[in-house]
């Protein structure tokens, strides 16, 4: 360790180092002239410029930049924030390298080759918005504007989605932050409790933090991790239901090393034993739960031995962790989670979650699910309009009924995807992707590329060429985060026993865009002006668009820069139940849809002989894919070492930094090679990796066959009956080295 | 007056913001660094099973091999208080360690780039950055100051500031009442080299488990001094041929190759 820097290596980088001297510099130096500093100057003394909101993640901490001779240096979390304060994470920090990565969309491209293996030549904007206007208009006026459809993400997306929506009336959108994410999160817990739960846990005030398979510290949002930390200091105890030794479960009090899939038999095991031991909170369910009879007798089936057997753990531990949660509640921290599309059964255990922390009354309580009172600020978009809703593909007439009747806001992937591909029931025939890398979002990557085959027009707007910008005809390229006014980001202080403020911030640009890049607005517009709808355009600049909105509470974007980019006010008391809460812990409604009204565990398909479970999840330094290309990011963490058990690894011959791929038991192989991470700390039953390496598209010279895309083995398609979001979990592998397929014990 | 460092485990999430915040500060290139987060475990230990993190950095040390054994030729250097304005005078290479505020520093201009102080570091401290490349060397030594010219002008160190947990925690050690010193007293210990004494002033604070990883893993060995000496003694003659490449410019690249010539016969 000590010899890090051999003299070997020494001599190498001398003589490396020697022959890439410029001559110009050799010259120079030999005629005397002053050589440059040698050492960085730190940024202490570079210009401050505030009005930055990040979106390296979408929890969209406060920056300001630190600005050398118009160059952005440095970004820190702006010292005026209540929410990241002066803090902000890997990727938060790393932004620079996205805003001047060089392989960064420059110009409006057309692709003169093929959809997935396209050329590229250089086209003026006026020549690129004429060909999407004039493609979606065609598409409209042949097929109807159903014949569009949308996959955005990000916030630069949401202007062109209301424009697809509520202008052209197009309801075939699907947004990967719903369907392969939180939406099922937010419809159980909508039926629940009638509010979507965000990850509104008060932790930082905390007696108890309940995780199932949250890991944070490998899932890093600033405040929310700011909570978590600060419940831990002040002695909350936390319990981890994970197959993984995660980083939570490795700050954890209780680690449940719980079978994959069985979640919601888990939860129906505590409930049960609260209730049949009377460890519930009575007074709670009395005055606000609905239903509770129904839903005793509905989980009565989950004694401890039954839900023990399924979830592969002991009966005492199920015990140990319903009596700390009883112990303490209703001061407990019952995490909703965040990515929940896991197996297809998934709506039935967030219900499970919402319905627990119901009868432990931990809602509006120090410590529970606590919403924090926001300040209101008026959204500016384009006006809705009247759209006959004949084309809703989450609809069946024959029996007059949503075929997912708890889908989140859009409509489910697979039902656009698969009308796409079969034309049926009706021809969708142009795909716009806005900020989407759908080819590593949705899984089953040989249906999205078949979908895209099928179009007659795809366009994109992106920062970077991932992987699905291969796929694009028009490829547009926008303003990142850092070069461009947005919409507004509104919060509180994070930690609710500090005195109550609210603050309302407004994405600025920290430096001035290069090349030809431009933002959502001009580019939706111009698009808009082409379709013939130019008279229904909101606003004419994004300025606008964030002036009329800050308008709505007073403030302008003149205002907040004269405040350091943050207005902060007087906020209030979150924990205050509102007049008309309620928990239905039985919902009929479900019920008359064909669905348990009560919590229900569906067990997901067993691990095929030979194979292990692919489970996958976040790495703190990137956000997905989004980041795969970031040098510095990249440099931190290169690859996605996939976690194998110990004693698996040691039957099958594998040790700790081989480098393997993997086949899945569809027979699909992966493309790329990852390294070997050998633990103790994950079941033996499953595999591990970060998910979003393993970029396919050689434009991202840094992030091109990194690691292994997880997604790519993810074929086996789950959809939860409830919501039609995917599950992802559902999908089976055997490792692959030195080109052998090595079958994974049992 | 001491300063170090407390890296609390128990609030480190292991997320990496300090090493990319240093990164950007002062410009260092990758795949260099002047800190670290190397992610340790999932493993049993006798506490149990464990898994932390491993955020290093230069300790600054109380005994300094890096500095003893760098060739450069000793000049007297004055050294002044930041806090009080005092001044001293002290004979030193091109690396030192401040008599006022105990941090471990590098003079970028008289440093040659040889990098024998980053082979005498036992924690892999310090390495040759080649974006300080100069006309008398192919790099020159880098590492974390603690971020002194912030410091000095009050502020915090950039990791500390972007530590998204407040694990991070920096202070005179010296001082009994500061945060840092109060760690020391519930138990923060430094990575002290199993066969000698440095006297590391970066401490770690974690739960037993954690401890026991880390100090398990990361515990280092002395430096082979005598392979450290001859690669100075070695940098010594390296150093004029580098001067040769500037008097005979004109001939680029083809100076460069003969500096290459230059260098294998010295290994010979």
């Amino acid at each position: 360790m000590a010899f890090n820097l051999t003299r070997r290596k020494f001599l190498q980088t001398a003589s490396l180092a020697a022959a890439s001297i410029p001559l110009s510099k050799v010259v120079s130096a030999s005629t005397g002239v002053t050589k440059s500093a040698l050492d960085a100057t730190g940024t202490a003394g570079d210009k401050t410029v505030v009005g930055g909101i990040c979106e390296m993640c979408f929890w969209r901490c406060q920056l300001v930049g630190k600005v050398r001779d118009g160059r952005l240096i440095k970004l820190e979390g702006n010292p005026k924030s209540i929410d990241n304060g002066t803090a902000i994470c890997a990727r938060g920090g790393a932004g620079m390298k996205l805003l001047y990565d060089v392989d960064r969309l420059k110009y409006p491209m057309k692709n003169v080759g093929k959809r997935g293996a396209p050329k590229w030549k250089r086209i003026s904007w006026k020549e690129a918005l004429d060909e999407c206007g004039s493609k979606l208009k065609s598409t409209v006026d042949q097929y109807g504007a159903h014949a569009i459809c949308v996959f955005p993400h990000g916030a630069s997306a949401k202007y062109p989605l209301r424009y697809f929506e509520r202008v052209v009336g197009t309801q075939n959108v699907s947004e990967s932050s719903f369907f392969q994410c939180r939406g099922i999160r937010d419809t159980a817990y909508v039926a629940t409790i009638n509010k979507a739960p965000g990850e509104k846990v008060d932790m930082a005030n905390t007696k108890v933090l309940f995780f199932i398979g949250v890991h944070l510290g490998e899932n890093i949002h600033i405040s929310h991790v700011k909570q978590y930390i600060q419940g831990l200091q002040n002695g909350a105890k936390l319990i981890v239901a994970d197959p993984r030794f995660s980083a939570s479960a490795a700050k954890a009090d209780i680690w449940v090393q719980i079978k994959p899939g069985t979640d919601t038999a888990y939860l129906l095991g505590i409930m049960n034993y609260l209730v049949k031991n009377d460890k519930y909170n009575k007074e709670f369910v009395e005055d606000y739960a609905d239903g509770f009879d129904e839903f005793a007798e509905g989980i009565k089936e989950w004694t401890l031995e039954k839900a023990a057997k399924v979830c592969d753990i002991p009966a005492e531990q199920i015990k140990e962790v319903a009596d700390m949660l009883a112990a303490n509640a209703p001061n407990v921290a019952i995490h909703p989670g965040r990515f929940v599309s896991w197996h297809g059964n998934d709506f039935q255990r967030q219900r499970a979650l919402a319905c627990l922390t119901g009868i432990l009354g931990a809602f509006y309580v120090k410590g529970g699910w606590v919403p924090a009172k926001m300040p209101r600020v008026k959204g500016v978009s384009w006006a809705w309009e009247d759209h006959d809703h004949d084309y809703d593909l989450n609809y069946d007439p024959e029996e007059d009924e949503k075929i997912y009747p708890y889908s989140p806001p859009g409509t489910p992937t697979d039902l656009i995807r698969d009308c796409a591909i079969t034309g049926k029931p009706y021809p969708i025939k142009s795909c716009v992707v806005w900020g989407q890398n759908l080819i590593q979002t949705i899984p089953n990557q040989q249906k999205t590329k078949d979908l895209f085959k099928a179009m007659d027009f795809v366009m994109c707007v992106d920062v970077l060429p991932t992987d699905v910008t291969a796929w694009a005809d028009i490829l547009l390229p926008e303003l990142s985060y850092l070069e461009r006014y947005d919409q507004i980001k509104r919060g509180t202080q994070w930690d609710f026993s500090k005195e109550h403020q609210q603050y309302i911030a407004a994405r600025m640009p920290l430096v001035a865009p290069m090349f030809e890049r431009k933002d959502q607005v001009y580019i939706c517009n111009e698009i808009a002006k082409r379709m013939g709808h130019e008279d229904k355009i909101p606003v004419k600049t994004i300025e606008e668009l964030v002036d009329k909105s800050l308008a709505s509470v007073d403030l302008s974007i003149k205002q907040l820069r004269a405040e350091d980019g943050i207005h902060i006010r007087p906020g209030k008391d979150p924990y205050v139940m509102p007049e008309d809460f309620e928990v239905r812990l039985y919902n009929e409604d479900i019920e008359d849809t064909g669905f348990p009204g009560v919590p229900t565990y569906i067990a997901v398909p067993d691990t095929p002989k030979g194979f292990a479970r692919l489970l996958f999840g976040r790495t703190p330094v990137h956000t997905f894919n989004r980041s795969q290309n970031n040098v510095w990011l990249h440099n931190a963490m290169p690859d996605n070492p996939v976690w194998v058990n110990d004693e698996v690894a040691a039957k099958i011959g594998i040790t700790d930094g081989d480098t393997v791929g993997f086949i899945n038991s569809e027979g699909v192989e992966s493309t790329t090679t990852t390294t070997v991470k050998v633990t103790a700390g994950i079941r033996k039953d499953c595999v591990y990796m970060y998910h979003g390496y393993g970029s396919t598209n050689p434009l991202m010279t840094t992030g091109v066959n990194a690691g292994v895309d997880a997604q790519s083995l993810i074929t086996i398609l789950a959809v939860d009956p409830e919501t039609g979001a995917h599950g992802m979990r559902n999908n089976f592998v055997k490792l692959i080295k030195n080109g052998k397929v090595l079958d994974i014990p049992a | 007056m001491q300063y170090g460092m407390i890296i609390d485990l128990k609030r480190c999430v292991g997320c990496h913001a300090c090493t990319i915040a240093c990164r950007a500060e002062w410009e260092v290139p990758v795949p260099y660094q002047r800190d670290w987060v190397k992610r340790l475990g999932p493993t049993m230990t006798d506490y149990g099973m464990a898994a932390t993190y491993y955020p290093g950095l230069c300790n600054h040390c109380d005994v300094t091999p890096c500095v003893s054994v760098c060739p450069v030729d000793a000049v007297e250097r004055i050294f002044t208080d930041a806090k009080s304005g005092k001044t001293t005078t002290l004979k030193v290479t091109a690396t030192w360690k401040d008599p006022f505020d105990g941090t471990v520093q590098v003079d970028k201009e008289r440093c040659v780039g040889c990098g024998a102080c980053a082979d005498a570091c036992p924690y892999g401290a310090r390495f040759v950055n080649p974006a300080q490349a100069d006309e008398n060397s192919v790099g020159k030594v880098d590492k974390c100051t603690y971020c002194k010219p912030r410091v000095d002008q009050g502020l915090v160190p950039s990791c500390v500031l972007a530590c998204i947990t407040d694990a991070r925690i920096f202070g005179d050690l010296d001082d009994p009442n500061s945060a840092v010193s109060q760690y020391v007293k519930n138990g923060a210990k430094g990575l002290e080299v199993k066969d000698g004494h440095l006297g590391p002033n970066t401490l770690y604070f974690g739960t037993k488990k954690d401890m026991a990883l880390l100090f398990a893993e990361y515990t280092p060995k002395l430096a082979d001094m005598d392979s450290v000496k001859r690669r100075a003694m070695m940098a010594s003659m390296v150093k004029p041929a580098m001067r040769k490449v500037q008097e005979i410019g004109v001939l680029g690249l083809a100076g460069a190759m003969l500096v290459k010539g230059l260098s294998e016969n010295d290994e010979k």
